[in-house]
């Protein structure tokens, strides 16, 4: 009974709940906000930890934040406005209708968020070999009785040298080391699944919009991948000052 | 805000005209927010005043606040806040606001000591076997 | 309620088409987008885990009659209780109401065909039974034993399941997230036209509330306890002091979600009782507008009061007293409800119908409850009550008394709405005071054996035997009340095949969901689009007539059998 009196002949189709398409349309970004009001929250409390922690103990995270190599997480972040921008434009061409363009757009999303993770790759291989990942095997700073170990890491070989940043000694208390890197793999590791999850659901759109499928009525599902897209970018704005820039 | 369901004119793609972020407006942000990266960087390692460069509250504030406008920029246009129904400015909005109760709990730190303690050390807390933590203080 | 109905004007009268019988198929349950049969399917499965629940407190409250212990070794007992808390938080308390009846009613009493995102609501489902199973499969596989609230260090050191457990509520966690972001985008968006705010039946506001609760603070203890899975799984130390992290970061932030959770248990309660109480008392709900606002300063305020359950953690003595204070205000809007539904039932003409007599012990009961939590949020009684039996007391008064109470009286209500029968109303009132009786015998004498200084979460008490005695009145409480849980599950079962058919409003109540559908209501709820043109309460004390009719004579008729 219920399409029968909401069917338009010239607007995208009304799914069966809905009244119109302009009701359609408002009812999804409002659930996708108060989603992302979920993930602020939900990384809100990631920042709290580690603003206490900052706070605490701010020289030893300055001295340790030095192990990070400042130059990739900075490529990372022009990767990611990249891709914020070429989102922004996705949209805008959907709206628009413009579906070739609008498809290049996400294509280009998706090599960008790729470019971000091969970075990670890059970063978190290095940090492994470095033995600071802390799990069994961490391993920070001079420790009596041991050689001052060296470990090399073929990932920081690899890396042309423009991106290479100079090798500082490992300097700062042990413990709050590996508290900084606690929080830092957890933070940059849930991003990074963030990022992964974008992947899927932009693959999952561009799918869905070359086979013509039902579910993609009209722009909103674009601008809702946009949505959690923009705020994927927001996450790591703040990441990289945190993280890598931390003052004296 | 409830009863206005009513039908109204949409476009072929079901967006009313004016809710389209124009092309124009999306490069001059992007534009921004590059600036902000490079400003961001740029501060953080050649800022010409070796004054500042020392002042930890300065530089953080310095970095904290380009961040913040970078955020703002994304929010308000990328995401559409602007151009948004209220309700969506409200959600948005709030979302933020909401975030900073959570520091209520520094209010917690700045008033007691906290530990460590000397000889938390020796006390067994995680998973971990005992002699993963060299180096105890 | 005034309202009409637009649209072409030869409505038939009811179809004999509902959802139930729309299809019959496993399938068209299983993969069902129809916000009724989610509900629906959210009964059997909180039901199932609830009754899980019941077990291990059958176990707890059996070896408690001795001072010495009975059955159990001390771990066998922490996995019992901590799969008893677990269980019964995760997977019944804060599901139970929203899962169920939100699903059921908020479509329908706002005047839409569906949720907002039906498949989303599906996907909701499907996490929530995923997580529970997970959890259940952690108890099987070895058990945990942290209780629920998986303090580190010892939930980090522990060699039990704990992080199976935690996934499982991670994924749970995110289900009722999704089914909140569902009720807010149906709340906000989906009302019929001339649904205003001020209309809205205050069980769709406190469940407005719930949900912005829901988004606001569940995320919060999902990162939480991942991280405690995190620091379990890869030796991450993000509260391991000896890293210099801070322990009591972890309780902050698991009551930063864990003290509003209480609110995400009782909001939807609220709700569900205003219903009641306007209904069987026949007059509207007595200052409307209070009682709205009042959950919704429950939602805000209810984040700002979480160290009261840390007075006796480092937690700073400042942020004690700030705690407290804020604690004492915030019973104010809980008490302005209390108020206003005894200031609804005052003039009104009173009938003690099933349901109303489960609103009517969830008053007193919640009263109890509430007050005695007082005492905990001051900060010198605390002290010495914190940590024994005064607690467990105190939130078994306002989470069983409160949102179970209000959930069956819930149930009753809106039982002939969902399936389309009448259950035995002389079953029905007797289970209602069973089961009030059997509460209070089971948890009163807990406020005194804790205030005597019985210790929580111990099995034995062999050092005050003379605490044997409130025991074994608790596990006598314990028994009655479980039979009384028992009742209400058979005879509603059998009324749903012997029951006698229901009209569409069987209580002559007020209501979109009473007077413009079918009971049970068809697929997409309604016939005709509806207008909405006046307040939903617009009961009236004197007008009433039919309603004490219609029961009375059903009771009379079951006495006689
Ligand atoms: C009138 C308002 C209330 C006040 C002032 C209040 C106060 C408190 C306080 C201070 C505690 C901590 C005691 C301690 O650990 O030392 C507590 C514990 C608790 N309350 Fe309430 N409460 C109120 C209402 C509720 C409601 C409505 C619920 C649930 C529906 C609830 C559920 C709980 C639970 C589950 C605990 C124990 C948590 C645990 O340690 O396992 N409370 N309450
Ligand atoms: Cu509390």
């Amino acid at each position: 009974m219920s399409h029968s009196h909401t069917k338009e002949t010239d607007g995208p189709e009304v799914y069966f709940q809905y009244e119109d398409i302009e009701q359609q349309q408002e009812t999804y970004l409002v659930g996708m906000w108060s989603f992302l009001v979920t993930e602020v929250m939900f990384f809100g409390a990631l920042f709290l930890i580690y603003t206490l922690y900052r706070w605490k103990f701010h020289d030893d995270f300055y001295l340790v934040h030095e192990q990070l190599n400042w130059k990739m997480g900075g490529l990372n972040t022009l990767i990611l406005l990249t891709s914020s921008f070429t989102v922004a434009l996705a949209v805008h061409f959907a709206q628009k209708g413009n579906t070739k363009l609008q498809m290049r757009c996400l294509f280009a999303t998706i090599l960008c968020a790729f470019g971000f993770l091969a970075v990670k790759t890059f970063e978190y291989g290095a940090k492994i070999d470095h033995h600071l990942l802390p799990n069994h095997h961490f391993q920070y700073g001079h420790v009596e009785g041991e050689e001052e170990h060296h470990v090399e890491s073929k990932w920081d070989k690899m890396l042309p040298s423009v991106l290479q940043v100079e090798k500082k000694e490992q300097h700062g208390n042990p413990q709050r080391a590996r508290l900084f890197f606690s929080i830092y793999f957890t933070m940059t590791g849930l991003h990074g699944l963030h990022v992964i999850i974008g992947i899927i659901c932009f693959t999952a759109l561009m799918i869905l919009i070359k086979i013509k499928s039902s579910l993609i009525t009209d722009y909103v599902p674009t601008e809702m991948v946009g949505l959690y897209w923009h705020f994927v970018d927001l996450v790591w704005i703040f990441l990289y000052p945190l993280y890598y820039l931390i003052p004296k | 805000m409830a009863a206005d369901h009513g039908h109204h004119e949409y476009t072929a793609g079901g967006a009313h005209a004016h809710h389209i972020l124009p092309q124009k407006t999306i490069f001059t942000i992007f534009g921004f927010l590059l600036a902000g990266m490079v400003l961001t960087i740029w501060a953080a390692f050649y800022l010409p005043i070796p004054n500042l460069l020392e002042n930890t509250f300065f530089m953080q504030s310095l970095a904290l606040g380009i961040a913040v406008f970078k955020a703002y920029l994304v929010v308000t246009y990328f995401m559409g806040v602007k151009m948004g129904t209220r309700l969506v400015k409200i959600f948005a909005i709030g979302g933020f606001v909401w975030f900073f109760v959570l520091f209520v709990m520094m209010a917690d730190y700045v008033s007691r000591p906290m530990e460590p303690v000397v000889g938390w050390e020796k006390v067994p807390s995680s998973a971990l076997p005992r002699d993963t933590v060299k180096n105890p203080e | 309620m005034s309202a009409t109905v637009v649209g072409q004007s030869s409505a038939k009268p009811s179809e004999p088409k509902n959802y139930l019988n729309a299809d019959h198929t496993l399938k068209s349950w299983l993969l069902s987008v129809d916000h009724k049969r989610i509900g629906v399917m959210y009964l059997i499965a909180v039901t199932f885990f609830f009754f899980i629940g019941s077990i291990a407190a059958a176990m707890i409250r059996y070896e408690l009659t001795s001072p010495k212990g009975i059955l159990l070794s001390s771990e066998v007992y922490n996995k019992t209780f901590s799969a008893h808390g677990i269980l019964m938080v995760f997977q019944f308390l804060v599901v139970v109401v929203p899962a169920v009846l939100g699903n059921f009613l908020i479509p329908i009493m706002i005047g839409a065909r569906d949720m907002a995102y039906p498949r989303l609501n599906l996907l909701s489902l499907y996490m929530f039974i995923t997580g529970g199973f997970l959890i259940l499969a952690s108890f099987v596989l070895g058990g945990v034993d942290a209780g629920w609230t998986f303090y580190v260090p010892l939930s980090t050191i522990s060699e039990t399941q704990i992080s199976l457990c935690l996934v499982g509520i991670f994924i749970t966690g995110f289900s009722s997230i999704f089914t909140a972001v569902n009720f807010i985008g149906t709340i906000h968006k989906m009302r019929a036209p001339g649904m205003t705010w001020y209309r809205l039946p205050l069980f769709i506001w406190s469940h407005y509330a719930t949900a912005i609760v829901v988004i606001l603070g569940t995320p919060v203890v999902a990162i939480t306890l991942f991280l405690v899975v995190v620091e379990r799984g890869f030796g991450f130390g993000i509260f391991s002091p000896e890293l210099g992290g801070d322990p009591v970061l972890f309780q902050h932030l698991f009551w930063f979600y864990s003290h509003p959770a209480v609110y995400i248990m009782i909001l939807p309660a609220f709700g569900i009782i205003s219903e009641i109480i306007s209904c069987f008392s026949r007059r509207p709900i007595f200052g409307y507008r209070f009682v709205a606002y009042s959950s919704l300063s429950i939602a805000f305020l209810g984040f700002l009061v979480w160290g009261h359950h840390m007075f006796l953690s480092s937690q700073s003595v400042l942020q004690g007293i700030i705690f407290s204070l804020i604690s004492f205000i915030l019973a104010v809007p809980s008490a302005v409800k209390v108020f206003n539904w005894t200031l609804t039932m005052v003039k009104g003409s009173v009938h003690f119908s099933t349901p109303m007599l489960y609103a009517l012990g969830f008053m007193g009961l919640f009263v109890i409850g509430g007050l005695t939590g007082l005492y905990l949020a001051s900060v010198d009684t605390d002290v010495h009550l914190t940590g024994t039996y005064f607690i467990v007391a105190h939130f078994h008064y306002v989470m069983v008394g409160g949102t179970i109470l209000a959930y069956l009286g819930g149930i009753h209500f809106w039982w002939p709405k969902m399936f389309g029968r009448t259950y035995s109303e002389f079953w029905g009132r007797l289970s209602a005071m069973i089961i009030f009786i059997g509460f209070n015998l089971t948890f009163f004498p807990q406020f005194m054996v804790g205030y005597l200084g019985m210790p929580r979460r111990y099995h034995y008490y062999y050092f005050a035997p003379e605490w044997q005695f409130y025991h074994l009145l608790s596990t006598a409480g314990s028994t009655v009340l479980g039979f009384g849980f028992l009742l209400p599950a058979l005879y509603l079962t059998y009324s749903l095949f012997k029951g006698k058919k229901a009209g569409p409003n069987p209580w002559n109540a007020k209501g979109l969901e009473w007077e413009y559908t079918s009971s049970p209501p068809i697929t997409e709820n309604f016939t005709q689009p509806i207008l909405v043109t006046d307040s939903v309460y617009d009961y009236n004390p004197a007008e009433d007539s039919k309603m004490y009719e219609v029961d009375e004579e059903a009771t009379v008729e079951d006495m006689n059998k």
